[in-house]
């Protein structure tokens, strides 16, 4: 007997992770092809053949085909399953790419996450472990996931050959906590973390002292810690970033960082990362830039009660998210400005009706 | 004597009764309040009491659950009348129906909506006696009336009904006792009630409500009893109920068929229908794109719902202020299953019905629905012809009589046909086509957007204000919620046409979008500025549009849900807001045949990261000092207005604690938020601001200091406020925003009525349609769309007789769904594995797993072995709830491997016959091993000789008679069988058959067992064993020590003196021994006689006996048949009612 889901087509390489995700947490099979059809390398990348790989690990009975060519897969989603899995990232792409879905799925799982993931830990692609641990995962407070939610930084790896492992650990909840979340605050705190792997251990406070000295102005609660890896845990490849953080008087979080370039002295990295923040800081919202997906997903999976969230103008990801959310779950958003009075605002109120989903996975008793 | 006036009474001034009232009178003088009244007297009762209260208040509190059901406008509370047939259902419900709208029915079938009050609408529905029904209809019921003959008693449908509400949610139930008149001695039916009610208690709770109705007068209940009843129902409160309160389900109380005939013509009936159902919507908001399930149908794919105007609306705000519901409110009556009001809704057509003599002309006689309907085809001016004249429909494309109509007859044609819809509709689409003619290029455009209202092209064309009413929501809403493509004036239109009359609205609604329609609708309405006839407020828009192109961009809002959800631009477009107009030359462009294909070279520069890259450009802004201090404001330290300030003081100085401000101002300020945006620098808001978080503040502190306590909230208040205020939030959020927005947001919510238009339903629910049968139309969630192996706690009824097997099929009744699954029962083992069992365990719990649809873990469920009506017994054979649901399961059974030794050595032994090849052997190195007598061993290693023998090793020497085996485990998989429970498919809809067992099938087809030779039991034989005797060598009996030896002893062999002597008696003794001898025979005589005497006596009493037993049997033979007297009465009734004679017959009885 074969119950053919309802299928959701897309076409193209982009936004793959977020249709995954989607797919796995709706239950409705997803089709995607054209993948870069048009290339000279046509079909999937080694990271997305590893991410798929990732996602069939922390599922059962996930099944998923991909075409000859490698430019067309067809997801048909399991559960998620959980439990202890270990999964060895290649090098194209930081351990980020592949934590964030994951950080997406886990808490809707049977069991407990316990994901050991090695590669690289920090690059300038995609989201540092450090911030994930520090920002994203507090983003998941509001929504009833705190208890035993915990990234450990085993080791450090800089690319390109990387070397650092990582362990995520997730707790699993019964359903999301609506969301409502209209007061950014002010800025009380700025925390941050410069690490240095396989370089000169000055370098992570150089980057301090240059980050410090534009930061100093605003407010006298700025901790900037110096975490340096050595021997074992520094990973393979020399390396160095600062990641900066600052929280509102509403635990609303903004970050940023920046990444060691060839060539290019310390301190204009703390600069660079510094800058980045306080761009960031000024777009203001009560939710970064780079999990605003996030948070909508979880306004999303919320019960059936209205979340609030105000946040700045959505990234084309966004975008794109929203409308891949209508597609799968029929959630729409109620997107306006959160000050119909003043126009120089560019800040918006997104509110939903949560669709109540609720963690079928879960094991009763 | 009779006229002379009686002497009066003079009290008496002295003497004994005097003193005594006097004394008295001091006594009764006390006054107020005695205190020493209440006061406990002793400690220990004190406290007793003082338990008990705080006992009794913990009974009150249950555990808060969110209702979804909206307060202002709820949908009808269903009220399901239970009970078997023949115990007055119909009556009951036309009852009840003439109690609320004094009307009589003649045929109550399917759902029948009535107002009950002003708050309070109620939806009755009559339950058949069919399985299946009484599960749709527990599953939906949210006031049982379970009604139960008072002559008879209880019946086993009654018991099964109570234990499906059971498992799926209990709602209100109140027992009704009918044919109380029946019983004639006072005694006897003082003695039936008790007995009933205590039954009824035990089954409901203690003190469930139990109405007695007696006789039947009319045809209809007691009118005082009926209206006690409706009292009852109308103050029930009802506490939501779990599954309800999490999905959203329909009672559909209309269903027609939307097929077009041709197709079921062509298909000779047989194809997939398109089918409508109307209803309310209850439980959850109803959202589009999830699927529904129709219990007896199947899971099917909502095509599109829309929302109609309520047939039977609750009392409006005039009417609220009157107490009482008014009389002509009373009337209101939704049953379009049924024959009321005239109109039947038959599934393809529709009868009026017109009784006895109609007149045209008295207008103040209340007419109904359909003689209206039937009054307006009469009223026709013209005929089809006519209109078909007038129309501008042209056959062929090249037809000469091309549509040269001038405008002022198109408008004639609209004002003629505004009373009716398809007319208006099509003279719209034509009208607007003419005028685009006129128009110029973008005439598409034009086109879409004309398309929606009827009542702004005939505005266009003569200057009218438009102040006609709307006839129903249902007939001016599109057929589908869909987005317009980029229609940018829909909301504006919408406004328009709820209104009911023009308004220029100037908020940013309409001025918003970037799209290139902006400059397409600008157009459009310049052209319109330069027709004469344009209206007033289209001038105004066009200056609008032009006073907005002029403006600067940057202050302009973009409508955001519009740009996202109902444009195709790309995101990217979206957001840049600068190439807009090279993007709308693009879009001209697009008309053009041949277009130069655009690579997509952007794409790969796209990485699918969240991290954007740094913008050197962006950062570069940051070197400015100006720049840097420009943000102060927005740290807690900065200096931005004086409450900015305040603010941060405030929040600096409680670290921990700004979790809890920052719920207080979600708390305080969800309505005032927008007035305290620090953003406007003028002094009026700032001060507003700062009053308003003073007067907060003021009023925390007071709080705090007139009482402490009062602030603090337990968490059960704490919980329902918390709740209540999420409720708030959700109704205010969308408060403003027009219907089908709201609607796509959020839903369809509960107390809409709407029509649901469902594709691919099966055409046998359109053949086989019967309105008795309830429809339930119920949401599935995106989860329980899904199948999967679904673990379930089990436990088999107590009431049903069979165990169950494993293996076997069986029906379940889970969510929504009725379906047949071959679960495989289980038990965990110690925590360590799922240990299949054969049957279900007597009084305990155990796990099934089943292959089926998912439902969500903690959902309950019945099961039942057959649903046939005629199945003897208690149908409920098992009840559960939901565990787990996953995509493998683990459940295995125990295999038992057996080998021989054929070699053994000391603790070595080689075993064959246990597996076939080396292969396996190699799979079991180092399994244990048992013999039968208890010494374990271990596999060692395969041998080469005889195929699939192996060494193994003991921890004794085994015997070569010993039997070893080794103990293995074997899983299981359940089978993927699920069969939907498809009765309302079926002309004979009580009759459902699904797979049936094996040994039915057999009996059925009259096959014998097949009977395998190996498995017979035959007589075990055990041939005794011999054992050697034990020698033990002569040699070394002789070294032996004597306790060690072997003490054998060689039996005598001669006789001993005792066997060889020989006895010679005196003569004495011989005659005492004579004597002796003689007096024995005398005794046996003796008893031999007694016997003989004692049996004949027996034989006497065994006869009297048998006498007895034969009139005891006599009795028993009356029971019987009295029994059976009044089993032929019930069916006789049974059958009268099914014939129709109701309960004419039965007063006679």
């Amino acid at each position: 007997m074969v119950h053919v889901g309802s299928l959701v087509q897309f076409s193209g390489h982009q936004h793959l992770r977020q249709r995954l995700v989607l797919s796995i947490l709706s239950g409705k099979h997803v089709r995607i092809d054209k993948i870069r059809s048009e290339d000279k390398n046509p079909g999937l990348r080694d990271f997305e053949i590893s991410l798929l790989r990732l996602l069939e690990k922390v599922t059962n009975g996930t099944i998923i085909e991909i075409s000859v060519t490698g430019t067309a897969i067809l997801l048909k989603p399991g559960i998620i399953s959980g439990g202890t899995v270990t999964h060895e990232c290649p090098l194209s792409r930081a351990i980020g790419y592949y934590l964030e879905p994951i950080i997406m799925l886990a808490p809707f799982s049977k069991r407990p996450l316990q994901l050991t993931l090695k590669g690289i830990t920090t690059d300038e692609n995609d989201l540092s472990v450090d911030l994930l641990r520090t920002v994203t995962l507090p983003y998941l407070q509001p929504f009833g996931i705190s208890d035993g939610l915990e990234l450990r930084i085993k080791k450090r790896g800089a690319p390109p050959a990387g070397g650092g492992e990582v362990q995520f650990l997730c707790p699993i909840i019964k359903q999301v906590k609506t969301l409502n979340f209209v007061e950014p605050g002010k800025i009380k705190r700025i925390r941050g973390i410069a690490h240095a792997v396989r370089v000169n251990p000055q370098f992570s406070n150089r980057m301090i002292e240059a980050s410090r000295s534009v930061l100093n102005r605003y407010i006298p609660d700025i901790y900037l810690y110096s975490d340096v890896y050595k021997g074992d845990e520094s990973g393979k490849s020399p390396g160095y970033a600062l990641s900066l953080l600052a929280e509102s008087s509403t635990a609303a979080i903004h970050c940023a960082e920046a990444v060691s370039k060839a060539g290019v002295a310390p301190e204009d990295i703390g600069l660079e990362a510094t800058r980045a923040l306080i761009a960031e800081v000024n777009k203001g919202g009560c939710v970064d830039r780079k999990h605003q997906i996030l948070v909508l997903l979880m306004m999303v999976l919320g019960s059936e009660d209205v979340g609030r969230c105000r946040m700045g103008e959505p990234t084309p990801r966004t975008i794109q998210f929203l409308r891949d959310v209508k597609n799968f779950f029929g959630t729409s958003f109620k997107v306006v400005a959160a000050d119909p009075s003043d126009l120089e605002c560019s800040h918006l109120l997104y509110s939903c009706y949560g669709t109540g989903y609720v963690n079928a996975n879960r094991t009763l008793a | 004597m009779d006229d002379r006036p009686h002497k009066a009474h003079r009290p008496a001034t002295s003497g004994g009764k005097v003193d005594k009232k006097e004394k008295g009178k001091g006594k009764e003088k006390q006054h107020g309040f005695n205190e020493k009244a209440f006061a406990p007297k002793s400690g220990r009762r004190a406290d007793r009491q003082g338990r008990r209260n705080v006992e009794r208040d913990q009974t009150r509190l249950h555990v808060p659950l969110v209702n979804r059901t909206p307060d202002d406008q709820p949908p009808p509370v269903i009220v399901a009348i239970v009970g078997p047939p023949g115990v007055g259902k119909t009556t009951l419900l036309k009852s009840l129906v003439r109690r609320y709208t004094k009307q009589t029915l003649t045929e109550a079938k399917g759902p029948i909506t009535v107002v009950s009050g002003k708050k309070r609408r109620l939806t009755f529905v009559e339950c058949n006696n069919d399985l299946n029904s009484m599960i749709d209809i527990g599953k939906i019921a949210d006031l049982v009336l379970l009604m139960i003959d008072g002559s008879f008693g209880f019946e086993m449908e009654t018991f099964e009904f109570l234990n499906i509400l059971q498992s799926h949610g209990f709602p209100k139930v109140i027992g009704i006792l009918t044919h109380l008149d029946l019983i004639k001695k006072a005694a006897t039916l003082r003695d039936s009630k008790k007995a009933l009610k205590k039954r009824f208690w035990t089954e409901i709770y203690q003190g469930a409500k139990l109405f007695y109705l007696s006789g039947v007068l009319n045809g209809r209940y007691p009118d005082t009893e009926i209206m006690n009843l409706s009292r009852f129902i109308s103050v029930m409160k009802f506490r939501p109920l779990i599954f309800r309160n999490a999905h959203s389900y329909v009672l559909a109380d209309r269903l027609e068929d939307l097929t077009p005939r041709e197709l079921i013509r062509t298909s000779k009936g047989k194809c997939d229908r398109t089918v409508t159902v109307y209803g309310y919507v209850r439980g959850t908001n109803l959202r589009l794109g999830t699927k529904v399930h129709i219990p007896g149908v199947g899971d099917l794919e909502m095509k599109g719902v829309t929302l109609l105007g309520d047939p039977c609306p609750m009392p409006d705000a005039d009417s609220e202020k009157r107490r009482k519901l008014s009389e002509k409110k009373k009337l209101l009556i939704h049953a379009p299953m049924s024959d009321v009001g005239g109109v039947m809704y038959d599934k393809d057509a529709v009868w009026v019905n017109v009784p006895g003599n109609f007149t045209r002309g008295n207008e103040d006689v209340v007419q109904g629905e359909g003689e209206q309907m039937v009054m307006d085809l009469q009223d026709v001016g013209s005929t089809l012809e006519d209109a078909v004249a007038k129309s501008q429909i042209r056959l062929f494309g090249d037809s000469s009589k091309s549509l040269t109509v001038d405008p002022s007859s198109s408008a004639d044609v609209e004002i003629e046909s505004d009373d009716d819809e398809d007319d208006n509709d099509e003279g719209d689409e034509d009208d607007s086509g003419i005028e685009s003619g006129a128009d110029n290029d973008n005439n598409d455009e034009v086109d879409e957007e004309d398309r929606p209202p009827g009542p702004r092209s005939t505005g266009r064309s003569n200057r009218r204000d438009i102040t006609r009413s709307i006839p129903s929501s249902s007939k001016t809403q599109r057929a589908e919620v869909e987005y317009a493509e980029s229609d940018s004036e829909l909301g504006d239109d919408d406004a328009l046409e709820q209104g009911g009359r023009m308004r220029l609205n100037d908020d940013d609604a309409d001025h918003d979008i970037p799209s290139d329609d902006d400059e397409g609708e600008a157009g459009d309405e310049m052209s319109d500025e330069e027709d004469e006839s344009a209206p007033r407020w289209k001038k105004n828009l066009a200056e609008r549009a032009q006073a907005n192109l002029s403006s600067s961009r940057k202050l302009r809002r973009k409508d955001w849900t519009k740009l996202i959800y109902s444009t195709s631009l790309s995101p990217e477009e979206i957001l840049r807001d600068k190439p807009r107009e090279e993007s709308l030359g693009d879009e001209m462009d697009e008309d053009d045949f041949f277009q130069i294909k655009k690579g997509e070279a952007g794409d790969e520069e796209i990485l699918d990261s969240s991290k954007d890259p740094l913008d050197a450009e962006e950062l570069k802004r940051w070197e400015d000092e100006d720049m840097l201090e420009s943000i102060r404001h927005l740290f807690i330290t900065g200096e931005a207005g004086a409450e900015a300030e305040g603010e941060g003081e405030e929040n600096n100085g409680d670290d921990e604690e700004f979790g809890d401000i920052g719920e207080d101002l979600e708390g305080d300020d969800e309505i005032e938020s927008p007035k305290q945006a620090p953003k406007s620098d003028s002094e009026t808001s700032r001060a507003a601001a700062l009053a308003a978080k003073k007067e907060a503040l003021k009023r925390k502190f007071d709080e705090q200091y007139d009482d402490p306590e009062a602030s603090k909230l337990d968490f059960y208040e704490e919980k329902k406020d918390e709740m209540a205020r999420q409720l708030a939030l959700n109704r205010s959020e969308f408060e403003g925003i027009d219907a089908e927005s709201r609607t796509l947001v959020e839903g369809f919510r509960p107390g809409h009525y709407v029509r649901i238009e469902l594709a691919d339903v099966p055409c046998e629910l359109i053949e086989n349609f019967d309105p008795t049968y309830p429809i339930v139309v119920g949401g599935l969630l995106p989860a329980e769309e899904r199948f999967g192996y679904i673990q379930v706690r089990i436990k088999r009824h107590r009431w049903f007789t069979k165990t169950l097997k494993n293996n076997d099929p069986l029906i379940l009744s889970l969510g929504w769904r009725r379906f047949q699954t071959v679960p495989i029962y289980s038990l965990d083992d110690h925590s360590i594995r799922m240990r299949m069992l054969k049957y279900t365990p007597e009084h305990m719990h155990c796990y099934a797993t089943f292959y089926g649809p998912v439902s969500l873990p903690n959902t309950g469920f019945c099961a039942f072995n057959s649903l046939l009506g005629e199945s003897p017994g208690f149908r409920v054979s098992a009840t559960g709830v939901v565990l787990d649901i996953d995509r493998s399961v683990k459940i295995v059974k125990k295999i038992k491997l057996t080998g021989v030794p054929y070699k053994i050595f000391k603790n070595t032994a080689f075993i064959k016959d246990m597996f076939s090849s080396a292969l396996e052997v190699a799979k079991f190195e180092g399994a244990n091993i048992r013999t039968v007598s208890g010494i374990r061993g271990q596999v060692k290693k395969a041998m080469p000789k005889p195929d699939g023998a192996f060494r193994a090793t003991f921890e004794d020497k085994i015997l070569k008679s010993d039997i070893v085996f080794l103990r293995a485990w074997y899983s299981v998989q359940p089978r993927k069988f699920y069969n939907p429970v498809t009765s309302l498919l079926l002309s004979d809809k009580e009759h459902w058959t699904g797979m049936r067992l094996t040994g039915q099938v057999r009996r059925e087809q009259g096959l014998k067992t097949p009977l395998n030779v190996n498995s017979t039991y035959k007589p075990i034989e055990r041939p005794p064993r011999r054992f050697n005797p034990l020698i033990v060598p002569k040699k070394l009996q002789a070294s032996l020590p004597y306790a060690s030896k072997p003490k054998l002893m060689v039996p005598q062999r001669n006789q001993t003196y005792m066997q060889k002597r020989a006895v010679v008696m005196e003569p004495d003794e011989k005659k005492a021994v004579a004597l002796l001898q003689q007096i024995r025979a005398l005794r046996k005589d003796q008893v031999a006689r007694r016997k003989e005497k004692k049996e004949e006596k027996n034989a006497v009493r065994q006869k009297k006996l048998q006498k007895e037993e034969a009139l005891k049997s006599e009795k028993e033979k009356e029971k019987r048949k009295d029994y059976m007297r009044v089993a032929g009465q019930k069916s006789k009734r049974e059958a009268d009612i099914e014939e129709g004679r109701g309960r004419s017959k039965r007063r006679k009885t």
